[in-house]
C-alpha cells in the first residue's frame, strides 16, 4: 500500500529529499526552464521540511518555492524513493495558507475564484446554444473553466463533433460552477475546496456520465473528491475517453496529415490516459510522437497556478515544449486538455499550430456536407 | 571563516545593470540553496541539524558571456569573491562560498549551439544538465560517451571544472580527453577562447590548464566537445575472478594488449558480497513503494490515490516527527545496497539497532568478517563487469579478443545478465545516500589512481587506512594501459562523525600519496582535499600559484579551493 | 680585464665546479656553433641543471636549451647584452626506471627517442608509432614543442604519452608532476611546460607511456580518383573506429615524388596505411580502410608500393632526397581538400607548383605538408621561396587552416604574465623565432 499520504510517509519523503543529490532535477520542467537552484524538486521539498520542522519561519518569501511546481509528476519518473513531491508540495501550500504565508499573487484568490466561476457560467450561457444546456442528461459535457474562459471555440467545435458522430444527445451541464476545484487545491485553500466540491457534487448528480476536458480536474473529480468525503455518483470521463467510445473514421480519399500529440501531464501521469487520445487521433491522422511522450511528457506550464505565480517560467515551459517541433520545421500539435491547448497556443513559434482534440478531429473529418465521413 | 564585508546596496547597484532585477537575488531564502554541494561532511552537519552557514551575498543567473564577464569585473571592483555553480553535485565542497561573495549560477546558459555530425564536434553552453545534453545528442545520432553516476544532476561546466570521468572512460576518455576548446571568463574579466577550431600550437595548453581548475582561474561558459557516433553495438558481460590481485592482472593484460573496452569494473570481495549475492532487484517504478503496482504496463501513469475520506492531500507531519527510521540499521544498510534484496532485510529486521551499531563501531571486525565470510558463504570472489561498444565490425572483433584475454587470465564467464543488470542500475547508487543517512550512518567515497606497479600497494594501504574507522569496500574501474583507478566506499555511524570523517580522509590521502598514487582520479579537490594538495604536487604548486596569479590577480575566483589560500588580494 | 670579462670568467669557474671542467667550453664557430659571450655546458643530471639555472639567475645570464641542436639561435651573440648558457642535455641520456609491469619508462630529457627505442625494442617494447624523422630528437626537445595532429591514431602524440614531468624552474627549483594515468587534482600542470619551447622551465626528465610491440602489422596502399575521395575514405574509416599505426594521403604530384612514377595520375590521390596491434584487430583495421577506399572509388595498389613506403618511413631503405615540405598547416576536418586547392591556386598564380601530403589525422583534423617546386620540377631558390610560401600560407589560412606556431589569440597577455611570474629575470630566453 503506497504510503505517501500519511504524516509518517510525508516525513520519510521529506527526509529522503534532504540527502539526495537531486537526481530528478533534470526531470523538473520548472527547474530546467528557470535554471534556479531553489526550484529544483529537492530544494523545494527541503524547504518544506525546514518549514514544518521550524528551522525556517513561514513567510511569503520562505514559502515561495512551494509554488514553483505544476504538480506534473515528471520528477516521480526518476525517483527511486517513491516520493510524490507534487502532492506533498501542494499540501505544503495548504499549510502556508493556514499560516497566512501564501504566495503574494494569490492574495484574495477565494473571491477571485468565486467571481470567475460566476463570470464563466454566464459566459457559457451567453455563447453556446441554449438548447444544448439541460439540468439533467445521460451524458453531460462540463468542459472545464479554462475551456470556457479561453477555448469557447473548441467547446463549440466539440458540441458540433458530438452531433456529427451520433452523440447529439450530449448536453452542457447547467450549473453555476464551471470548475472542478483543482485551482483551489493548488492555491492551498483546502476548506474552500471542500465547500466547492460539495456544491459541484450536487450540480453533477443528475448526469449519468460527465465528460470533462480539463486534465487536472479529471483527477480531482475521480480521486480527490472521494478522498475529501464527497463521492460523485456520475461516471467521470475525459473528453478523449468519450470520443474513443464513438465510432467514426475519416474519409478514405483525404490524404492523411501527420500531427504531433502532446500528452497533458495530468492525463499521462495521474490518470493513465495515454492510448485513448492516440486511438481517436489516429483514426483521422498519422500521429508522430514527440520526444518526451506518454509518461515522459513535459509539462506545458499551465498547472499548479504557475501562470499566476510565475508567469514567465510557465510560458518558458510551453516554449521549450514546442522547440522540438519548430526545429523539425514546424507542424501541428494536438493535445487533449483545454489548459494545454491554451498554454501551447499562446507560446507557439511561427510554423507551429496547436489544436485541441475535438477541433483536430473535426478538421480532419472534412466538410460534413461534401464528404462521406462520419459515423461508420 | 568570516565572509568579506560587502555593502548590499552597492552590490545591488553594480549587479542590476548587468543582469536585471529578476536575475539577481539577495534573499536569504534563495541564497540558502547555494551554501553547499553534495560533500558528505556537510550532510553529516545536516544530519546533526546544522544548516550550511557559509552563504553567498548574492546569486546571479547570467545568460551570456558578456554578462558573466561584467559580473566578474564588477566583483573585482567590489572585492567580492566569485563562485561558479552548476549542478552542485560535487562531493568535495567546491561550491561552498567560504568568504561569501557572488555565486554565478550557470544554468540559464544551457543551450546546445551546434552538433556537427560529420566532424563529430559540438558546441555547448556550460550550464546544461548532463542527462538532457546526452539525450539531445542521442537524438542527433551522437553520444558524448561520458556517463558519470551524477549525470542526472551535474552540468557540462562542472565536469570540465573538476576533470570528471564517466563509467565508460576507458573507451571514451575522461572529460579532458573530449574537450577541443573552451570559452572562459577569466578572473580578470576577459572572455578568452582556448583552442578551437584547431589547437593552438604554441605556448601552454590553456585548455588543459583551465580544465580541472575548479573555478579558481575563471568561469567556463561554453565548450567545444568531441562527440562519437552512437555505438552500433554494445556488448556487456560479467566475469568472476578469484581475488582482487587476479582481477587486476586480468585487466592489465586486456589493456596492455591494446584493447579498449568501454567499461571495466572489478569489485573487491566485500563489494561483490554486498552488491551481488542477493537477488537483483527490480528498478523502482512510480506510484510509491508498492509491490502491487497499479498498471503493469505503464506503472508511472497513475498517481497514488488516498483512501476515501482521508483527505485529498498528504498530511504535513508535525515538527517533532523525524520520519520512520529505516528498520534495523544493518539490514537497512545492506538491503539498500542491493534494492529489493528481501532476504537480507528480513534477517536484519530481527537485529536490534543498538547491537548493530556496536558492531558497526568496530569496522575492523566487520571488514575482517566480510572478507573471509564473503568468500566462504558465497564463494563468489570478485565480480568483473566488462563492456565493449562501438562500430559494429570492430566491436565484435575487439570483444572476442577481450573475452579471450579474460578467460586466459582465469576469469569465469557469468554471462550477459550481470552486465545488463549493471547497465540498468548504474545510476541507482546515488539514491542510496538518503536511506543511509536516515539510518544513522554516513557514507563517502575515496577515489585514487596509480600505475599497475603500485596498484596493489595503493589498494592495500588506502583500504587499511580507512578500515581502521569504517566499513569499506572497493571497486576498480577507469582502466588504462598503465594503471587504474580504485574507488573506495565507506560507512560509519553518525556518532562523532566529523572527527571520524576528517581522520579517515587525512589518513587515506596520506596513504595514497605515500605509495605514489594520486589523491583524486575524477572527483576533484574542492575544500576536502586542499590539505593534500601540497603532498600531491609539492614544488609544482609554484606553477599552480603562478597560474592563479596570472588568471586571477585579485584573488576573487573561488577562494579556498584547490589548496589555495582563502583570502583575497593581489599575490605576486 | 674589464668588469664584464671578470664576471664572465667567474661564471665559467662556477660552471666548471658544477659540471666539471671538461663539460664547459666556448662554442666553436667553426663547428657552426654561435659566437659571442656564451658557454656550452653539458650537465649530467637534473641537479646539475638546477645548479646551472640558479647560477644563471644570479649572474643575469640566459639559458638556451640545446637538445639535438635542431634549432639555431636567431641573434648574433655579440649583440646580446647578457651572457648566454647553451645547456646541452645530451649527457642526461639515461633510463632512470623501466617499469615493464605498467609499461611506463622514466627517462632523462637528453635521451634521444632513437636511443630509447634501441633499449626498448629488444624487450619487445616500443615508444610508439613515431616516424623516424622525429626519433633523432631528444625527449626533452620533442616535449618542448607541440606537434599538431596525432602521429598515429593508435597511440597519439608524444604529448599523450607523458604521464609525468620533471623540470627546473627559473629560480632553480625542481618540480615533479605526479605520475598517474589520469588525475583530478587541479589543472594538468605538466601542460604548462609541454609545448612552451623551454620558456617556462627546463625539462630534465619525463615519465612516458610505452607499448608492447604489436603482434601483427599490415600494410596497404590505394589509388583514389581524387584528393577529396581519399580524404573522405580516411574519414569514413576513422568513423568506423579504425586505429591505424600510420596513415598518409598524397596528391598525385606528391605520390609521384614519394612513391614513384606510374602509381597515380596527376588528378588522382594515393593512400597508404599501416595497421598494427593484435592480429585480428589489425586485420580488421586494414579491412576497414580497404572498404572505405573502395567505397570512395579507390582500387588497391600492388603490395610493393606500401612496403616500399614503410621501409622508407622506418629508415630501412633510403628515401629519395627530396626538399623538405616548406609549409605545414593544420586543417580542420572536412576542410583539407579545400585548403589544398586554395594553396595550389595561389602558388600557380606565382608560376610555381605545389604538392601535398596529409597525415596526423585525429578528431580535430589533420596536418597538410606542402612542397613547392618550379614548373620544371626544380627547387625554388632565393627570395622566391619566401614569396611563394607567404602566398601559400595566406591562402591556406583564408581557406580555414591554422598555421604552425599559432598561439591562442587573446591569451598572449596570459602567456606573458605567466612567463613574468615564473621567470621574472628572463633566465629562459631561447631567442628562437
Amino acid at each position: 500500500m503506497s504510503d505517501v499520504f500519511s504524516a509518517a510517509g510525508v516525513a520519510r519523503q521529506l527526509d529522503n529529499c534532504t540527502y539526495c543529490p537531486k537526481l530528478c532535477r533534470f526531470a523538473c520542467p520548472v527547474a530546467e526552464a528557470s535554471g534556479h537552484e531553489p526550484y529544483t524538486t529537492q530544494a523545494k521539498m527541503d524547504r518544506l521540511n525546514q518549514l514544518r520542522r521550524g528551522t525556517v519561519g513561514w513567510s511569503a518569501e520562505t514559502t515561495e518555492p512551494l509554488y514553483a511546481c505544476t504538480g506534473c509528476r515528471q520528477c516521480t519518473t526518476e525517483c527511486l524513493h517513491g516520493n510524490e513531491p507534487g502532492l506533498v508540495l501542494m499540501a505544503g501550500r495548504a499549510a502556508a495558507t493556514a499560516r497566512g504565508a501564501s504566495h503574494p499573487a494569490l492574495v484574495g484568490y477565494p473571491e477571485r475564484f468565486r467571481n470567475r466561476e460566476q463570470r464563466l457560467a454566464e459566459l457559457a450561457r451567453e455563447n453556446l446554444p441554449p438548447e444544448r444546456f439541460d439540468d439533467s442528461a445521460p451524458v453531460g459535457f462540463w468542459p472545464g473553466c479554462d475551456a470556457i474562459d479561453k477555448g469557447l471555440d473548441d467547446v463549440a467545435a466539440a458540441l458540433d463533433l458530438f452531433e456529427r458522430l451520433g452523440a447529439g444527445d450530449v448536453r452542457m451541464v447547467a450549473a453555476g460552477q464551471t470548475c472542478g476545484g483543482y485551482p483551489l487545491l493548488a492555491a492551498g485553500l483546502l476548506d474552500m475546496f471542500r465547500w466547492h466540491a460539495s456544491r459541484v457534487a450536487t450540480a453533477l448528480r443528475p448526469y449519468g456520465t460527465v465528460v470533462i476536458n480539463c486534465s487536472a480536474c479529471l483527477y480531482t473529480l475521480r480521486v480527490q473528491y472521494r478522498a475529501e468525503g464527497v463521492p460523485l455518483s456520475s461516471e467521470i470521463l475525459s473528453l478523449a475517453e468519450f470520443l474513443a467510445r464513438l465510432r467514426f473514421t475519416a474519409a478514405d480519399r483525404r490524404a492523411r496529415k501527420s500531427v504531433y500529440y502532446h500528452d497533458p501531464c495530468y492525463l499521462a501521469r495521474y490518470s493513465g490516459i495515454l492510448d485513448e487520445p492516440r486511438q481517436v487521433l489516429s483514426r483521422v491522422a498519422d500521429v508522430v510522437e514527440l520526444s518526451g511522450s506518454r509518461t515522459e511528457t513535459e509539462c506545458c506550464g499551465g498547472a499548479g497556478l504557475l501562470p499566476k505565480t510565475m508567469p514567465e517560467v510557465a510560458d518558458s515551459m510551453a516554449r521549450r515544449r514546442l522547440r522540438e517541433v519548430a526545429s523539425r520545421g514546424g507542424g501541428t500539435v494536438v493535445t487533449s486538455c483545454a489548459t494545454c491547448a491554451f498554454m501551447l497556443r499562446r507560446n507557439a513559434p511561427s510554423g507551429v499550430t496547436v489544436l485541441d482534440l475535438p477541433a483536430a478531429v473535426a478538421g480532419e473529418l472534412g466538410d460534413p456536407a461534401g464528404g462521406r465521413s462520419g459515423p461508420g | 571563516m568570516p565572509p568579506v564585508a560587502l555593502d548590499p546596496d552597492r552590490l545591488r547597484r553594480e549587479l542590476v545593470p548587468i543582469v536585471g532585477e529578476r536575475r539577481l537575488s539577495m534573499r536569504a531564502s534563495d541564497l540558502a540553496s547555494y551554501g553547499r554541494d553534495m560533500w558528505p561532511r556537510m550532510l553529516i552537519g545536516l544530519a546533526a541539524g546544522r544548516l550550511p552557514s557559509e552563504l553567498p551575498h548574492a546569486v546571479v543567473w547570467p545568460e551570456s558571456d558578456r554578462e558573466v564577464a561584467a559580473v566578474v569585473r564588477a566583483a573585482r571592483a567590489l572585492g567580492a569573491p566569485i563562485i561558479p555553480y552548476g549542478g552542485g553535485s560535487g562531493v568535495c565542497g567546491g561550491t561552498v562560498p567560504v568568504l561569501g561573495g557572488i555565486t554565478i549560477d550557470l544554468k540559464r546558459m544551457a543551450e546546445i549551439r551546434s552538433v556537427d555530425r560529420d566532424s563529430l564536434v559540438c558546441d555547448v553552453e556550460a550550464g546544461i544538465n548532463g542527462e538532457r545534453f546526452e539525450r539531445e545528442l542521442n537524438r542527433r545520432g551522437t553520444t558524448l560517451g561520458h556517463f558519470p553516476s551524477s549525470i542526472y544532476c551535474s552540468t557540462v561546466g562542472g565536469w570540465l571544472a573538476c576533470r570528471a570521468a564517466g563509467q565508460m572512460s576507458t573507451k571514451y576518455g575522461k572529460i579532458e580527453d573530449r574537450v577541443a576548446g573552451l570559452t572562459v571568463v577569466t578572473g580578470r574579466g576577459d572572455i578568452v577562447h582556448t583552442d578551437g577550431p584547431a589547437r593552438a600550437l604554441r605556448g601552454p595548453d590553456w585548455t588543459q590548464l583551465v580544465v580541472g581548475s575548479e573555478g579558481t582561474l575563471g568561469v567556463i561558459t561554453s565548450a567545444r566537445l568531441r562527440v562519437s557516433p552512437v555505438p552500433a553495438l554494445r556488448i556487456l558481460r560479467g566475469f568472476e575472478l578469484e581475488n582482487v590481485a587476479h582481477g587486476v592482472e586480468a585487466i592489465r593484460r586486456v589493456m596492455q594488449r591494446g584493447l579498449r573496452p568501454a567499461v571495466v569494473r572489478l569489485y573487491d570481495e566485500v563489494d561483490t558480497f554486498i552488491n551481488h549475492v542477493p537477488l537483483f532487484g527490480k528498478r523502482r517504478t512510480g506510484g510509491g513503494a508498492s509491490e502491487e503496482s497499479q498498471d503493469e504496463r505503464e506503472p508511472l501513469a497513475r498517481a497514488p490515490a488516498p483512501e476515501a475520506g482521508s483527505g485529498a492531500l498528504p498530511e504535513i507531519p508535525p515538527r517533532e516527527d523525524r520520519g520512520a527510521p529505516a528498520e534495523g540499521m544493518l539490514g537497512r544498510a545492506l538491503s539498500l545496497l542491493s534494492p529489493g534484496a528481501a532476504p537480507a532485510r528480513r534477517l536484519a529486521g530481527r537485529l536490534r539497532a543498538g547491537a548493530v551499531n556496536a558492531v558497526l563501531s568496530r569496522p575492523r571486525l566487520v571488514n575482517g568478517l566480510a572478507g573471509p565470510l564473503a568468500e566462504k558463504v558465497s564463494r563468489r570472489g570478485c565480480r568483473l563487469i566488462i563492456g565493449i561498444e562501438g562500430s559494429r565490425i570492430r566491436t565484435e572483433v575487439e570483444a572476442r579478443l577481450v573475452m579471450g584475454e579474460l578467460e586466459r587470465a582465469g576469469a569465469s564467464d557469468l554471462g550477459e545478465e550481470p552486465g545488463r543488470h549493471w547497465l540498468e542500475h548504474r545510476y541507482d547508487v546515488s539514491y542510496k545516500m538518503s536511506p543511509v543517512f536516515r539510518s544513522g550512518l554516513f557514507v563517502d567515497t575515496m577515489e585514487v589512481a596509480a600505475t599497475w606497479e603500485r596498484l596493489m600497494d595503493l589498494y592495500r594501504s588506502v583500504r587499511q587506512a580507512i578500515a581502521e574507522h569504517a566499513v569499506v569496500m572497493a571497486h576498480l574501474s577507469h582502466a588504462y594501459p598503465e594503471g587504474c583507478s580504485i574507488y573506495f566506499t565507506f560507512f560509519a555511524p553518525l556518532v562523532d562523525a566529523e572527527r571520524t570523517y576528517d581522520t579517515i580522509w587525512q589518513a587515506g590521502m596520506a596513504a595514497a600519496s605515500r605509495v605514489g598514487g594520486t589523491i583524486s582520479h575524477h572527483h576533484g579537490v574542492g575544500l576536502l582535499k586542499g590539505p593534500a594538495m601540497q603532498g600531491e604536487h609539492r614544488e609544482a604548486m609554484a606553477i599552480l600559484r603562478a597560474l592563479k596569479a596570472t588568471f586571477d590577480p585579485d584573488g576573487i575566483m573561488n577562494p579556498g579551493k584547490l589548496g589555495l589560500p582563502a583570502m583575497l588580494g593581489r599575490r605576486s | 680585464m674589464n668588469a664584464a670579462a671578470v664576471a664572465v670568467e667567474d661564471l665559467r669557474a662556477a660552471l666548471e665546479v658544477v659540471v666539471g671542467q671538461v663539460h664547459v667550453r666556448r662554442p666553436d664557430p667553426r663547428r657552426g656553433e654561435p659566437a659571442g659571450t656564451a658557454w656550452l655546458v653539458q650537465p649530467g643530471s637534473a641537479s646539475e641543471v638546477a645548479e646551472i639555472v640558479a647560477l644563471a639567475a644570479r649572474a643575469g645570464a640566459t639559458i638556451i636549451p640545446v637538445g639535438s641542436g635542431a634549432r639555431a639561435p636567431a641573434r648574433e651573440a655579440a649583440a646580446a647584452a647578457r651572457p648566454r648558457l647553451y645547456v646541452d642535455s645530451r649527457r642526461m641520456c639515461h633510463v632512470l626506471h623501466l617499469d615493464e609491469t605498467s609499461l611506463v619508462v622514466h627517462v632523462q630529457a637528453g635521451l634521444t627517442a632513437l636511443a630509447l627505442e634501441r633499449i626498448l625494442v629488444p624487450r619487445g617494447i616500443t615508444l610508439g608509432d613515431f616516424p623516424p624523422s622525429t626519433l633523432g630528437s631528444t625527449i626533452g626537445g620533442l616535449l618542448a614543442v607541440r606537434t599538431p595532429g596525432k602521429t598515429s591514431t593508435r597511440h597519439g602524440t608524444i604529448d599523450d604519452a607523458v604521464l609525468g614531468l620533471s623540470a627546473v624552474l627559473a629560480d632553480g627549483r625542481t618540480v615533479h608532476t605526479r605520475v598517474a594515468p589520469r588525475r583530478a587534482s587541479g589543472p594538468d600542470l605538466a601542460r604548462a611546460l609541454l609545448g612552451s619551447e623551454g620558456r617556462l622551465g627546463f625539462i630534465t626528465a619525463a615519465v612516458l607511456r610505452i607499448h608492447r610491440r604489436a603482434e601483427a602489422r599490415f600494410l596497404a596502399a590505394f589509388v583514389l580518383p581524387s584528393l577529396d575521395d581519399a580524404l573522405a575514405a580516411v574519414r569514413l574509416a576513422l568513423r568506423e573506429e579504425a586505429a591505424p599505426a600510420a596513415l598518409r594521403v598524397f596528391d598525385g604530384a606528391d605520390a609521384r615524388a614519394q612513391l614513384g612514377e606510374g602509381i597515380c595520375g596527376e588528378e588522382q590521390a594515393a593512400l597508404v596505411v599501416a595497421t598494427a596491434g593484435p592480429t585480428d584487430l589489425a586485420a580488421c583495421d586494414r579491412d576497414l580502410m580497404a572498404s572505405a577506399a573502395t567505397a570512395m572509388g579507390g582500387t588497391a595498389l600492388d603490395d610493393a608500393v606500401a612496403e616500399r613506403w614503410w621501409r622508407r618511413r622506418t629508415g630501412q631503405e633510403r628515401a629519395p632526397q627530396l626538399p623538405a615540405p616548406a609549409l605545414q598547416v593544420t586543417a580542420p576536418p572536412g576542410r583539407e581538400a579545400a585548403i589544398a586547392r586554395a594553396v595550389r591556386a595561389a602558388v600557380e598564380k606565382l608560376e610555381a607548383r605545389s604538392r601535398v601530403h596529409v597525415s596526423r589525422f585525429d578528431a580535430d583534423g589533420a596536418v597538410e605538408f606542402f612542397t613547392f617546386v618550379e614548373p620544371g620540377g626544380e627547387a625554388i631558390a632565393g627570395e622566391r621561396t619566401g614569396a611563394v610560401r607567404g602566398a601559400a600560407a595566406q591562402a591556406a589560412e583564408k581557406a580555414g587552416a591554422v598555421l604552425l606556431g599559432s598561439s591562442a589569440p587573446g591569451l598572449e597577455p596570459y602567456e606573458a604574465e605567466l612567463k613574468r611570474l615564473l621567470d621574472p629575470h628572463g633566465v629562459f630566453d631561447p631567442e628562437v623565432d
